[in-house]
């Protein structure tokens, strides 16, 4: 298990654990389709720390890195 | 008969509620753009439709978004148009499953369907209908394709009760459930109570509060502690809210089973390969900047500045002959010739000539709210604005501020954070609107003639500059530090469509336009008069005029600043009313109708360092009243109001002192 962040980019991989984000993002992500079991996908990452951008379920959605990194996924092969 | 308009955001309500009635609405390609409710009335049959902003469940996380659960728990309507995006069907049914169990009649307008295709998504709206209860209609909202048949279907429906769907959220929720029913009993609520319920169980803090009002928050918070203990002793659920949402989520999966089809994976759409490009790691903030400086390069330099030079001399020229000739025809005393042609001409005129720059910059504003790069732009910020204690999302009412602080203003309702959300409501009247833009070209016109769009865009970075370093400065300093957050959707790039484009700058021009012949008009008489007479009496001399002494007070403050003379005075006290009133009180001053001639005569008056300094001043020093009004409106504070005031004032004093000064030592003056 590794998190969103560690994903190459381009890569997909599915949501494996959200436990360890902020409760009311979680809710917010909950609400815009992200959740656990969700394919997931990594398109880029912002240079300076930075945001990243996701991709999930066909939404294209941007992210903190610091949220990202505490999203656990599965990688797939 | 009152139909209300929900869905997610960025699922085209808008634009469907402007071919429904017919009416011009705000419209943009981001998650947010509707943040207040509108009502219009439908065109078709008797009816009025609310048109309300877009969210993706009933809870709300921002300001805008609590407008809709407030509108369903204090507010009668019969019908719900659920708009639904078809590319996200099964997310966007989360929020239809919330407006079913409301048990209103409910129609679908399915929307987004080529988006679905080309993601290899086909649904069958009659499978779809049929499995769900109730019409689905699929439509065009850009286009209007549909709105026919949804207006039949709102007929057909009207005073049907709507289908509830048969979900059973497991035993703690049921049970709870029955004992909220249970405390309600007997109080006269026009809810349905099982809805009532259920969003209250899920969390929702305003459904929360509106049932207190009915029964003690004691006996609520023990119902909710008891089902969040049953949810986690007895499921393998982190809350309430999380068992609710999967409950819904598996009724939704058998629905749209059978309606919906999709293909392997599609070819690569061009959405993803212009993100390639505009959110690349490092080309993005140079690629925003870039577009900027082109903006203003063709507003000023390119299209811009010709038009209005023409407009400019057929108002000083053949319009000013024309009211002359018509005003002596009619045999006008000397008095009323002078209040049109020096104060109205003058005035409103001198104002007037910057249309055509206006309306360019707005072109460029519309164009990007349509295509969908406002969400991007966002992103690309969002480290920097954080770093300064604000949130990506702040970027978009900046960039909308750059039209009109007012609606700058509003855009940040859709920040869920308080305080980044204040410090936006504060900030936004630093970027600079159209209304200043004008000030900006009558003085580059006369002193920077080969630089106008560097110098231009020099102002608006300052802005920006400004806004960023006091937002660290009072996110440090004024408020206390809570945690921050930060989701944004980015939706797929549209081709901006010529006649929203068109509609969208008119809209935004029509409020210039119209507050020439408001404001500006009522303004300029009001300058006109006050420079007529004098303590002397009518007629005077106008460094004898009663504008001339208004003026004067002010003017020895402004020494310092490089225009310490009565003119500048009396032009920034006008300007509150409207930046643009700055404009024609020095039209009407100095006796130009021509802008041309005006600009000529300024160089007397202003060292080009001077006029850069008046520039600095004018862009920070205070928000016109409109924008105090929307602030005063959106922080709900009095105290915070008069701060946002007398911050702009003591910035702008400083700053300006600091460019004539500074200047001058670099120039060796």
């Amino acid at each position: 298990m590794s998190t969103l962040l560690e994903l190459l980019e381009g890569k997909a991989g599915s949501i494996s654990d959200l436990s360890q984000v902020d409760e009311a993002l979680k809710h917010r992500l909950l609400h815009v389709g992200v959740f656990e079991g969700c394919p997931i996908k990594l398109k880029c990452v912002m240079p300076f720390g930075g945001p990243c951008m996701v991709e999930c379920q066909g939404q294209l959605l941007g992210i903190r890195r610091c949220d990202a990194q505490k999203i656990k996924v599965e990688c797939e092969s | 008969m009152i139909t209300a308009l929900v869905g997610n955001p960025n699922t085209g309500k808008t634009s469907l509620f402007n071919h429904l009635t017919g009416s011009y609405e705000y419209v943009g390609n981001w998650s947010g753009v509707t943040v207040e409710k509108k009502i219009g009335r439908l065109k078709e049959i008797k009816g009025d439709l609310i048109d309300l902003p877009g969210v993706y469940s009933l809870y709300p996380f921002s300001k805008d978004e609590s407008v809709v659960i407030q509108f369903f728990l204090n507010e009668t309507f019969e019908n719900i148009i659920n708009i639904v995006d078809a590319s996200q069907l099964e997310r966007n049914l989360q929020l239809t499953v919330q407006l079913l169990e409301f048990g209103s009649p409910v129609i679908i307008g399915l929307n987004m369907i080529d988006v679905a295709e080309r993601r290899g998504i086909h649904i069958n709206a009659a499978t779809l209908s049929r499995k769900l209860g109730l019409p689905v209609v699929p439509i065009t909202a850009r286009s209007g394709k549909g709105c026919h048949e949804l207006t039949q279907q709102l007929t057909s429906i009207n005073g049907v009760k709507g289908n509830i769907p048969n979900i059973q959220y497991g035993d703690a929720i049921e049970l709870g459930i029955t004992k909220i029913t249970e405390i309600l009993k007997e109080k006269e609520l026009n809810l349905p109570t099982r809805w009532l319920a259920l969003q209250v169980l899920e969390g929702n803090p305003d459904a929360r509060i509106y049932i207190e009002h009915w029964v003690s928050k004691d006996s609520v918070q023990k119902i909710i502690d008891f089902v969040e203990r049953e949810v986690k002793e007895k499921t393998s659920f982190s809350s309430a809210s999380r068992l609710i949402f999967e409950k819904r989520r598996i009724w939704i999966d058998e629905v749209i089973q059978d309606s919906i089809s999709t293909q392997s994976e599609q070819k690569k759409n061009w959405t993803e390969r212009i993100d390639k490009i505009v959110t690349n790691r490092w080309l993005g903030i140079p690629i925003f900047l870039f577009f900027m400086f082109l903006m203003f390069t063709v507003t000023f330099d390119w299209i811009g500045t010709p038009l209005s030079d023409l407009l400019d001399s057929f108002i000083s020229g053949p319009l000013s002959n024309w009211i002359d000739a018509g005003l002596n025809a009619v045999g006008a005393s000397s008095f009323i010739q002078d209040l049109v042609t020096d104060g109205i001409v003058a005035g409103v005129g001198g104002v007037l000539v910057f249309v055509p720059q206006i309306f360019v910059l707005f072109l460029f504003i519309s164009l990007l709210e349509d295509s969908g790069y406002m969400a991007r732009a966002a992103l690309v910020m969002d480290r920097v604005l954080e770093k300064v204690g604000l949130n990506g999302k702040a970027f978009i009412p900046m960039v909308i501020g750059f039209g009109c602080n007012v609606p700058g203003v509003m855009a940040a309702r859709t920040i869920e954070q308080p305080k980044e959300r204040l410090l936006t409501v504060l900030l936004t009247p630093l970027m600079s609107c159209s209304a200043r833009l004008s000030i900006y070209a009558l003085f580059v016109g006369a002193f920077f003639d080969k630089h106008q769009a560097i110098v231009v865009f020099s102002l608006y970075v300052l802005g920006i500059v400004v806004a960023l370093v006091l937002a660290k400065l009072f996110s440090k300093v004024l408020m206390k530090n809570e945690p921050s957050m930060f989701v944004i959707e980015l939706p797929p790039y549209r081709v901006p469509h010529a006649l929203t484009l068109w509609r969208s700058t008119w809209d935004k021009g029509k409020g210039f336009v119209r507050k020439a012949g408001t404001f500006i008009f009522g303004g300029s008489v009001a300058i006109w008069l006050l420079s007529y007479f004098g303590p002397g009496g009518m007629g005077v001399d106008l460094d004898h005029s009663f504008l001339a002494i208004v003026g004067g007070w002010f003017a020895p403050l402004l020494a310092p600043l490089g225009f310490g003379i009565w003119q500048a005075g009396a032009a920034l006290i006008t300007g509150f009313l409207a930046k643009e009133v700055v404009v024609s009180t020095m039209g009407i001053i100095y006796h130009t109708p021509d802008s041309t001639a005006l600009q000529g005569l300024l160089s007397h008056y202003f060292t080009p360092l001077s006029a850069y300094s008046f520039l600095v001043f004018v862009l920070l020093y205070i928000p016109c009243v409109a924008t105090v009004a929307a602030i005063r409106n959106e922080s709900s504070s009095w105290k915070w109001t008069v701060f946002s005031i007398g911050y702009a004032l003591v910035i702008a004093y400083v700053l300006a002192i600091i460019v004539y000064h500074g200047g001058k030592l670099i120039l060796g003056i």
